[in-house]
């Protein structure tokens, strides 16, 4: 079938010769066009995380973000998933932007993930809302380079000087003589080849200022979307390949490390079109305990999956459910010399002992998991030793490394002989649920069993077993209170890390993205489990102590669900600093704005510019990953998105608040307004968000409404305003709909939810009037996707009690507890 | 071998009379614009205009298809996006992800053919059964709203 998706898989070659510090722009004399590639990219695994190590990353390799045709066309080529945030159009808005070609003339396309196109583009991985803070330095310079080197070339064949020439939409003008020359005319009469050094060229290209900008900031319809109100999208589970067989999931006994004994298939031979049974290869702790169903069409499949009887050893977590993670979580936050202080400033013990009264309080969350609408799938495809996969995945990187690794295991082979290859597609939605890849591993062992491609669909209910959900977590705070003032604050967090999983820590073997404890016990902290705790009011003696629950980790196999620990973290702090203002009889706005105070740690990080120093690319990648925070004259390519600090978050409060009429007009009765404040993702990439919640609760049924939302957020630069608006609202919704209803729950050992009539998201029916403020402040630009739906659980649970004094500590706040609540009012 | 009529052209299904015609669609005939979501009609992810009224196509299977029904999927709504709703998708550029727009568009289409001009309630319970994980239903309702303006324009036009 033919793949008519904007999203086709291309192959863009990288030129040759390019090293990592040199920035080509160079056209073919034989019409293939101009490539404009820049000379470093995303490195792979393996993080330098010392100076010297950073001094000989000879492992970012050459990257390519655009070509220019002779007919005058750009492609932009995006190695970023596209899930729903239309990412490729605002990329393909920074490029164009410096570029000064017309938008009209801008195509997109997606490498095929390979090892030679990894080396060239480096790793394709899509998360933490990071794509734009990430890309947009080097792709705004990307742009510039080639428009300097256009009108290099354009004022040639005009015969004027460069200085006297300047580009706009497609073309070279001379200021001079008025005359000018087309972008595709240049291209097609002479050839380009001019390298740009890096840093030095580089850095000295020159950029617009904001005020110039006309691409960037304008809301351009998104390049995804006409094929997807026609049917022509192509999505990973619409793969269709000659010869192939389908693929359905038997349920396994537990979520995790369950033992398939053996297999009866006598009733599942009896259906017609089924092929066989395949017990999966679990070897390498990978789909453990997945029998596969193979069939001809894939009701078959599913109607043999679910005839097979497998008889299962439930493992070592089948006898597990939520009431004893809750219990073993109690348990544990006893033991305080198993935990790993993550946030420490003063002297907290101290400061609890001479204050005027402690405030203490517990609070937990459930489970919830991202049920995407497009259910979890792969297609895979042998051909003469290459293996080719199908699928629409949040890292086609992750994908073909992980595939690798199980074929070589699997197959006994050596990986570096192996050849994968990963066709990206649309994604029906990720959340940070597409980037794991048992799907693909099990359709591949599919694939050599039967040599025929196998496309591996996940039923919802599959679906719903196998999920990765966000961990459970258990929280204790205590806040210092001494007159009106929030003096000291400990935070215990206990919940499963989700690093472990995915192989991250110093004792899993790699330590890219860990941050050792910072009570100099050297243990190792999963920020990704821990962070949000970390927020931006000045609190002067503050800290947060975390543990993790291994036997969670591994039992649900926790994963990233969107904002990751934020979505837990800014619940508990947002709920608790607002009893906090209660129980100091300030009222929540006046005592937030006091705390967001810029003092001390949450004053941000300077904008560095281009000081001198020690250069240092390293960053340029990993500001948004926790590392440790640039040293006194390290070179940062671009300013660092906390630029203003927490007064940044102060100021999106106060919109906030303005918009929602906070303590501005009268409400009708049982209604509330409730505020919070959030700069997920992570500490050194925020994007500042405030949200103000009107909820109505009905006394007699504990039910309550969400009325209305107001968020006011300022992400720096304002790429693609309309589609920022889109994404702020929806992802708004998604918080609604985890403290409405959204509930993943334990019992030996499996979920028990498995369809949208238990596992229930937010319907239209739910969906309150939302104002959306969007602050654009000119800072550098952060990511828009996620964050806000982080405020909105927070303020819905502080409405709740300024509604009708309950206090709710639990997410998702049910009927039920408010009901109890009320009783005990 | 049951005939299909789909999007005006007829086709002959080779599966079992229990096959959802989800299925049928998707992998026999390969319309994949309609997509699987739930299986249980819960998520309307895979809508389909049976004689014009909109149906989850996950639960209908070919024995339940009545005998010369004309059946239409979002390919056959307006292949260049030209019906009414398309355009007014396109227009508040609903669409995030995508999946589970090809069902929204299809239950949309179905509705406003026999509502024309429908009361935001009207449009809320019409639009309450189809599930958007991205949460788009804002732009859902404004674009249902706009698309009744274009049908209402094109019929003052005509």
């Amino acid at each position: 079938m033919a793949d008519t998706s904007p999203h086709t898989t291309a192959a863009s070659p990288a030129p040759p010769g390019l090293t990592r510090r040199e920035f080509l722009v160079r056209s073919a004399a034989t019409g293939a066009g101009v490539m404009l590639g820049i000379a470093f990219g995303p490195g792979p695994l393996a993080l330098p995380t010392s100076a010297e190590a950073q001094e000989g990353m000879e492992s970012f390799t050459p990257s390519i973000w655009f070509t220019m045709t002779p007919d005058g066309k750009t492609t932009v080529h995006v190695v970023k998933a596209e899930m729903g945030q239309h990412v490729g159009t605002g990329l393909a808005q920074i490029i164009a932007e410096e570029l000064e070609v017309k938008w009209d003339d801008v195509r997109l396309d997606t490498p095929l993930e390979s090892v030679e196109n990894f080396a060239t583009y480096g790793l394709a991985y899509t998360v933490n809302s990071g794509s734009v803070t990430t890309e947009f330095d080097r792709l705004s310079r990307a742009g510039a380079a080639g428009r300097i080197a256009l009108i290099g070339a354009g004022a040639k064949l005009l015969r004027a000087g460069d200085a006297d020439c300047y580009a706009a939409d497609s073309r070279v003008i001379d200021r001079v003589s008025g005359r000018s020359i087309s972008y595709a005319e240049i291209l097609q009469k002479t050839t380009i080849d001019r390298k740009f050094r890096y840093p030095d060229d580089f850095k000295n290209v020159p950029l617009k200022t904001r005020g110039q900008y006309k691409i960037i900031g304008k809301s351009v319809p998104a390049f995804d979307i006409p094929a997807k109100t026609n049917g022509q999208a192509r999505y990973g589970i619409d793969v269709f390949l000659p010869g192939m067989v389908y693929g359905a999931l038997v349920v396994p006994r537990s979520r995790y490390a369950a033992k398939a004994l053996g297999i009866d298939d006598t009733e599942a031979r009896k259906i017609p079109g089924f092929v066989r049974a395949v017990k999966i290869d679990d070897s390498t702790g990978k789909c453990t305990g997945w029998v596969v169903a193979l069939a001809e069409r894939f009701p078959a499949a599913v109607k043999a999956a679910k005839a097979l009887k497998v008889e299962w050893d439930p493992g070592p977590y089948g006898h597990l459910s939520s009431a004893d993670l809750l219990g073993a979580y109690k348990q544990l936050a006893q033991d305080v010399g198993e935990s790993a202080a993550w946030v420490l400033d003063g002297d907290v013990d101290q400061a609890l002992g001479q204050v005027d009264r402690v405030l203490a309080m517990e609070y937990t969350t459930d489970m919830v998991c991202h049920a995407t609408m497009e259910p979890l799938n792969a297609t895979v495809q042998e051909i003469s030793g290459e293996w080719h996969v199908y699928v629409g995945t949040q890292s086609t990187s992750f994908a073909r490394m992980t595939l690798t690794g199980y074929l070589a295991k699997v197959l006994d082979k050596k990986p570096e002989d192996l050849k994968v290859y990963v066709h990206q597609h649309l994604l029906g939605g990720g959340f940070g649920g597409k980037q794991d890849y048992e799907e693909i591993l099990a359709a591949a062992y599919c694939a050599k069993e039967v040599g025929r491609p196998v496309k591996l669909i996940q039923t919802r209910e599959s679906n719903f077993a196998t999920a990765y959900p966000r961990t459970p977590t258990y929280h204790k705070l205590q806040a210092g209170l001494k007159g009106r003032e929030l003096v000291a604050m400990n935070h215990d967090i206990v919940c499963g890390w989700m690093g472990p999983r995915f192989s991250v820590g110093k004792k899993y073997g790699s330590d890219w993205l860990q941050l050792d404890a910072v009570d100099g016990t050297k243990r190792d902290i999963d920020q990704w489990s821990i962070g949000g705790s970390d927020h931006w009011y000045y609190v002067k003696n503050h800290r947060v102590r975390a543990w993790n629950h291994d036997q969670t980790t591994w039992a649900v196999q926790a994963s990233a669900l969107r904002t990751v620990s934020n979505s837990y973290n800014m619940f508990v702090v947002e709920s608790f600093m607002d009893e906090v203002a209660h129980a100091l009889g300030r009222d929540p706005l006046e005592f937030r704005l006091a705390m967001l105070s810029g003092k001390g740690s949450s004053r941000g990080i300077p904008n560095a510019g281009y000081p001198p120093g020690t250069p240092s690319d390293y960053y340029m990648d990993q500001l948004w990953i926790s590392l440790p925070w640039p040293k006194e004259g390290t070179w940062i390519p671009y300013e660092s998105t906390t630029v203003g600090g927490a007064r940044r978050l102060a100021n999106c409060l106060r919109v906030a608040a303005q918009k929602a009429g906070y303590g501005s007009r009268p409400l009708p009765p049982d209604t509330g307004l409730g505020l919070a404040v959030s700069a997920a993702e992570e500490r050194q990439s925020p994007t500042w968000v405030a949200g103000v919640a009107e909820v109505t609760v009905d006394r007699k049924t504990g039910k309550y409404r969400i009325n209305r939302l107001a968020i006011a957020m300022d992400m720096g630069i304002a790429i693609n305003p309309r589609n920022i608006e889109a994404q702020i609202k929806a992802s708004a919704l998604w918080g609604a709909s985890q403290i409405l209803s959204e509930r993943l729950t334990l019992k030996d050992g499996r979920f028990e939810q498995s369809n949208f009539h238990d596992y229930v998201p937010i319907r239209l029916s739910q969906v309150p009037r939302i104002d959306v403020e969007i602050i654009p402040s000119g800072h550098h630009p952060s990511g828009v996707g996620e964050p806000a739906s982080t405020v909105v659980a927070p303020a819905v649970a502080n409405a709740i009690f300024k509604a009708v004094g309950v206090r709710v500590r639990h997410m998702p706040i049910t009927p039920d507890m408010v009901l109890a609540g009320l009783g005990r009012a | 071998m049951p005939e299909l009529m789909i999007n005006g052209q007829s086709y002959f299904a080779d599966a079992p009379p229990d096959t959802p015609l989800l299925w049928v669609v998707r992998e026999e005939l390969r319309l994949t614009g309609t997509k699987y979501g739930c299986g249980l009609g819960l998520c309307g992810s895979c809508t389909v205009h049976i004689n014009g009224q909109a149906q989850r196509s996950c639960v209908v299977t070919l024995a339940d298809v009545p005998a010369g029904a004309l059946i239409t999927t979002i390919e056959g709504l307006h292949p260049a996006n030209r019906h009414a709703v398309q355009q007014a998708w396109i227009e508040h550029q609903v669409p995030q992800c995508g999946y589970c727009q090809s069902g929204q568009i299809m239950q949309a289409a179905a509705f406003l053919a026999r509502t024309p001009k429908p009361t935001e309630e009207q449009i809320v319970r019409a639009m309450e059964g189809n599930l958007c994980r991205c949460a788009t239903y804002s732009r859902i309702v404004d674009a249902v709203k706009r698309a009744a303006e274009i049908m209402r324009e094109g019929a003052n036009n005509g």
